[in-house]
């Protein structure tokens, strides 16, 4: 047998492995499926002929028989709350939050790393696919360093729940006990797989081997991807308990405890906000890398991976609020009170902020796309029509950003003649915010639009229609979604709900038809010059390390805000949170910590990327800055 | 197409498509929600 052919064999083992570690738990899981008719018995409960209890299951409505114990009632004791002199929820917070950064971080980079490397091996031009080759193993480096830490909050993060929250963490883990195990599990694959992934990166680098070595990171993914899932039906039933009985007794059907009212809504804008969060983060490392560059090469490598990881971020941040208003819709349908007091009530002014780091977010990305510009030759003829876009972001974000009623002093309340201002109270309704963001993000759109033809000219015979034809869709587009914001207010607001379908469909229109208008008419366009990777100021460099922290900013915000809307209750009204800290904090104090949390991990991630330097095995392949046809095309059509 | 390339021909073709397009999807999106999106003209 020859030595490629053991490679290859060797190499089909491996992944038939990690296919096998894949399916292993879910076999394991078997045994006591979603149809709960052979669940199990209550430890000590269910004696021969001793009668089987029946009952009603608080979210799906349905009979089962009850084989878990009810939810405990606490009381603010050591035996319940055991403590140091310190408030247990923020060291819970601490503990939590850094282990969801890190969670985030090597669930999304993988992914990056697997279109990249997908990227590379279905490119013809070689020196590019060596290029993002690279580029994925310089990607999936980085991942890994942050994986061990990743771990290692994750083992202080349950001890942080046993040892401060032991009752609680006892009964969750009650009703849990088979999707832990198989969380377990699923953790080994993938450890499993990301080390064989990354070891075998320099061994199967060609040919039919590259294939099998792709399919190792989608297996990785997937693998990653469920570990995410099934974290997130414990939060979503924290939230809106199912497959459990008023009292909390677990009723045997498993599937019921996972797939709760919240579960889907939170895994979608879970993976999209991963994906836009893990693109923040290494479009920081490139920025950092290539503010720090000695070399013409390694800026241009480092401005090359910052422009692809922001691209990528940016691709997910995009539909990240649809996503948003999904789960939101859900939580309304699921408990009108509890949207009312994230959205209208005690949580609301978080709301603003968050509405202002979302703001932030897409300002710092078309900031960048414009300084971009810089870069490409030809791209000069767009820099006198930003301003006009700088105008409707500024609209935009200030309608975006205004609150319904204002915090004041009496004094104030009787100058403005009320808690709402006569003007800028009418911007503070969802039928305004709704147009506001949607301006935001069909501008960002357009800069996109302009920066990947930025040094092109179309060569297709219908050119000037083309062009026409986006300029007056954009605009028309733009007319659509501030008329539909201002006939919100004059219909009643059953019907006005349901203009935001069409406000996110023209939106979604734009990207979509703009995006594919803009890739034909640029098939063999004429290019102006070449993008010279590396020639961009410092200040888009600022601004990628912006939107990075923005977005860490904003996830901690908005974790808070989701973990406290369940108010008093550790399981919403299941089981009540009887601590000393079962109270909503103060905007102040939340802002503190979640800042603390932020620096705590870019803190954190520094050290990670300086030991991911130490282990460098590679230069970055040397970047031919100017020379077409050797130029990186990272954004499709681009 | 050397017609659509003339300006104005471009701009009124454009201005059609994109207007019935978004009438239509303002429309049945509100329509598959069970909404009537011409509620206020109709009062």
């Amino acid at each position: 047998m020859g030595v490629v052919t053991r490679k290859k064999l060797l190499s089909i083992i491996a992944l038939s492995a990690m296919v096998v570690a894949l399916l292993l738990p879910i076999v394991m899981a078997l045994p006591s499926p979603a149809t709960g008719e052979e669940a199990p018995v209550a430890e000590g409960a269910q004696k021969e002929g001793e009668k089987v209890e029946k009952a009603r299951d608080v979210y799906y409505k349905t009979e089962g028989i009850v084989v878990g114990a009810p939810a405990p009632k606490t009381t603010d004791s050591p035996t319940d709350y055991p403590r140091y002199n310190f408030e247990s929820r923020v060291l819970l917070w601490f503990a939590n939050q850094q282990h969801l950064y890190y969670g985030s971080f090597v669930l999304a980079v993988p992914i990056f790393c697997m279109i990249i490397e997908f990227m590379g091996v279905v490119t013809k031009d070689k020196a590019l696919a060596k290029r993002y080759d690279q580029l994925a193993y310089d990607f999936i480096k980085i991942s890994l360093t942050a994986y061990s830490l990743t771990a290692i909050l994750g083992g202080i993060l349950i001890f942080t729940f046993l040892t401060l929250y032991p009752t609680f963490f006892s009964y969750l883990s009650s009703i849990f006990r088979p999707v832990m195990h198989i969380y377990a599990l699923m953790f080994v694959a993938e450890s499993g797989t990301l080390y064989i992934y990354y070891y075998g990166w320099d061994k199967m680098k060609e040919g039919f081997l590259k294939w099998i070595h792709l399919s190792m990171s989608v297996v990785l993914n997937v693998i990653g991807t469920l570990l995410m899932f099934l974290a997130n039906s414990w939060i979503g039933f924290m939230m809106s308990p199912a497959g459990v009985d008023e009292q909390g007794r677990y009723l045997g059907n498993i599937w019921h405890v996972i797939h709760t009212a919240l579960w889907n809504p939170l895994n979608l804008h879970r993976i999209l906000g991963n994906m836009a969060f893990g693109g923040g983060v290494v479009a920081a490392y490139a920025a950092y890398k290539f503010l720090a560059a000695k070399t013409d090469e390694e800026r241009a490598h480092y401005d090359w991976m910052g422009y692809i990881a922001m691209a990528l971020g940016v691709a997910f941040l995009i539909p990240l609020p649809f996503a948003g208003y999904w789960l939101m819709r859900e939580v309304y349908a699921y408990r009108q009170q509890m949207g009312i007091t994230l959205m209208g009530g005690l949580l609301a002014w978080l709301f603003i902020i968050q509405a202002t780091m979302i703001g932030i977010l897409f300002l710092s990305t078309n900031y960048y796309l414009w300084q971009a510009m810089g870069r490409m030759r030809g791209a000069e003829k767009y820099q006198r029509y930003i301003k006009y876009l700088v105008f409707l972001l500024a609209c935009g974000f200030m309608v975006f950003i205004t609150p319904h009623t204002m915090v004041m002093t009496p004094a104030e309340l009787k100058a403005m003649g009320g808690q709402q201002h006569p003007v800028l109270g009418n911007y503070g309704v969802m039928s305004a915010k709704n147009g506001g963001i949607n301006v935001i993000i069909t501008t960002t759109v357009l800069s996109f639009v302009w920066y990947m033809r930025g040094n092109k000219v179309s060569t297709v015979s219908w050119a000037r229609f083309g062009n026409i034809f986006m300029g007056v869709f954009f605009t028309c587009a733009y007319i659509n979604i501030i008329f539909l914001a201002i006939y919100g207010y004059y219909i009643p607001a059953n019907v006005r709900v349901g203009l935001s379908v069409p406000q996110v469909a023209t939106t979604l229109s734009c990207l979509f038809f703009m995006f594919t208008l803009n890739s034909m008419m640029m098939k063999g366009a004429k290019q102006m010059g070449p993008i010279e990777w590396g020639k961009i100021s410092a200040r888009s460099q600022y601004a990628l390390i912006m939107l990075a922290t923005a977005f860490t900013w904003m996830m901690g915000l908005m974790g808070y805000i989701r973990s406290s809307v369940r108010l008093f209750w550790h399981v919403n009204e299941i089981m009540r949170d009887n601590s000393p800290w079962a109270y909503t904090h103060t905007v102040g104090f939340a802002a503190n910590v979640i800042s603390a949390n932020v620096l705590f991990f870019w803190i954190s991630i520094l050290f990670v990327f300086w030991l991911g330097s130490l282990t460098a095995k590679k230069a970055p392949v040397e970047a031919k800055v100017g020379v077409p046809g050797a130029i990186p095309q990272p954004a499709g059509s681009h | 197409m050397s017609a659509l390339n003339n300006p104005v021909i471009a701009v009124i073709v454009s201005l059609v498509i994109a207007v019935g397009y978004f009438t239509l999807i303002d429309h049945y999106l509100m329509d598959m929600q069970g909404l009537d999106f011409w509620y206020l003209f109709r009062q």
